[in-house]
């Protein structure tokens, strides 16, 4: 059948798992997500020219073809990050859309980032596996590459605050935005399949931006 | 510098790529018959009267990535090579051991 042609009632449904030259059917994502790439500076350039938007997708087999022909998160030069993020959120502090939020993230002190433990966050990421699909909340999912450590973070809407304004809704449930923005801290944590004891922390973008680094006091941990 | 590795780009997209492009998305109330062997998502995550969205968990989305292997367009290694820089030689083979 020609590749062009309508889908037809009645036509046999035919999967990637099928055919993979000429599957009929593909599995839709919750959202469309984009990925970005910031480049190692190699020179004086500011940040934001060195992030760029690389691909955006919507569905699993996209997401595939992505990860199967770019570079590993392993192989990436020192201060390269990958960052995976909803459709229409720059992954940055100034995004409007990320004022008020935050990030859980951990830090793995040692110096080859795990592609398993990147790939399983953003497979969690695009399948939903984050968050429950009223809270919301996640923005996206990064990977920083640095000298010594390789760092994982997974950007919220809110940052544990309460809602303001009259306008603001009132949550109907007893779980307050903090235990919300926990319960997503402990999925989180739960991907990246780390021991009991160790602790991943929470800071607010606007607290992080304050201190002028990244190491902000840490606001929740679990 | 001679680069013997370089693979020539294909002028027309492959018929991945093509499937990739026209395939409609399933409808979340249909059934697709996948092959045996293959999971189907966990229909506890899309049934559920809290999730009426597409929620995929990790063993069903897993079963792609042997299967899927395609670039996403027939520029895609320019476009890597562009984003992403050619020092770190983005595009190359994959490490031989998964770790």
């Amino acid at each position: 059948t020609n590749g062009s042609d309508k889908f037809e009632d009645g036509e046999k449904m035919v999967t990637v798992f099928d055919d993979p030259s000429n599957f009929n059917v593909k599995h839709q994502l919750q959202h469309t997500w984009t990925l970005w790439f910031t480049k190692p500076p190699s020179g004086k350039q500011d940040w934001s020219e060195l992030l760029k938007e690389v691909i955006s997708f919507d569905s699993v087999e996209e997401f595939w073809g992505i990860y199967n022909n770019i570079t590993p998160a392993s192989e990436l030069a020192q201060k390269s990050d990958y960052h995976l993020f909803k459709q229409g959120v720059r992954p940055e502090w100034e995004d409007i859309q990320n004022k008020h939020g935050g990030r859980w993230h951990y830090t793995f002190k040692n110096t080859k980032a795990s592609d398993e433990v990147w790939l399983n966050i953003m497979l969690a990421a695009i399948g939903e596996m984050l968050e429950e699909e009223q809270d919301n909340e996640v923005m996206g999912v990064v990977i920083n590459i640095r000298k010594a450590f390789w760092r994982v973070g997974l950007w919220t809407r809110t940052a544990g605050q309460p809602p303001k304004g009259k306008n603001a809704e009132t949550p109907t449930d007893k779980e307050g935005p903090a235990q919300r923005l926990e319960r997503i801290g402990k999925s989180f944590k739960e991907v990246l399949q780390l021991p009991a004891q160790e602790q991943v922390e929470f800071s607010g973008h606007a607290d992080s931006a304050h201190s002028g680094s990244s190491r902000a006091k840490a606001k929740f941990t679990v | 510098k001679l680069e013997t590795s370089k693979r020539v780009e294909p002028a027309e997209p492959t018929p991945g790529m093509q499937a990739l492009k026209s395939a409609r998305f399933l409808e979340i109330k249909e059934e697709a018959k996948y092959p045996d062997g293959f999971k189907s998502p966990n229909p506890a995550l899309n049934m559920g009267g809290t999730r009426k969205g597409r929620a995929y968990d990790k063993s069903f989305l897993l079963q792609f990535q042997p299967v899927f292997q395609e670039k996403p367009s027939i520029d895609w290694d320019q476009k890597v090579r562009d984003t992403l820089g050619s020092g770190d030689e983005p595009g190359s083979a994959r490490p031989g051991s998964a770790r």
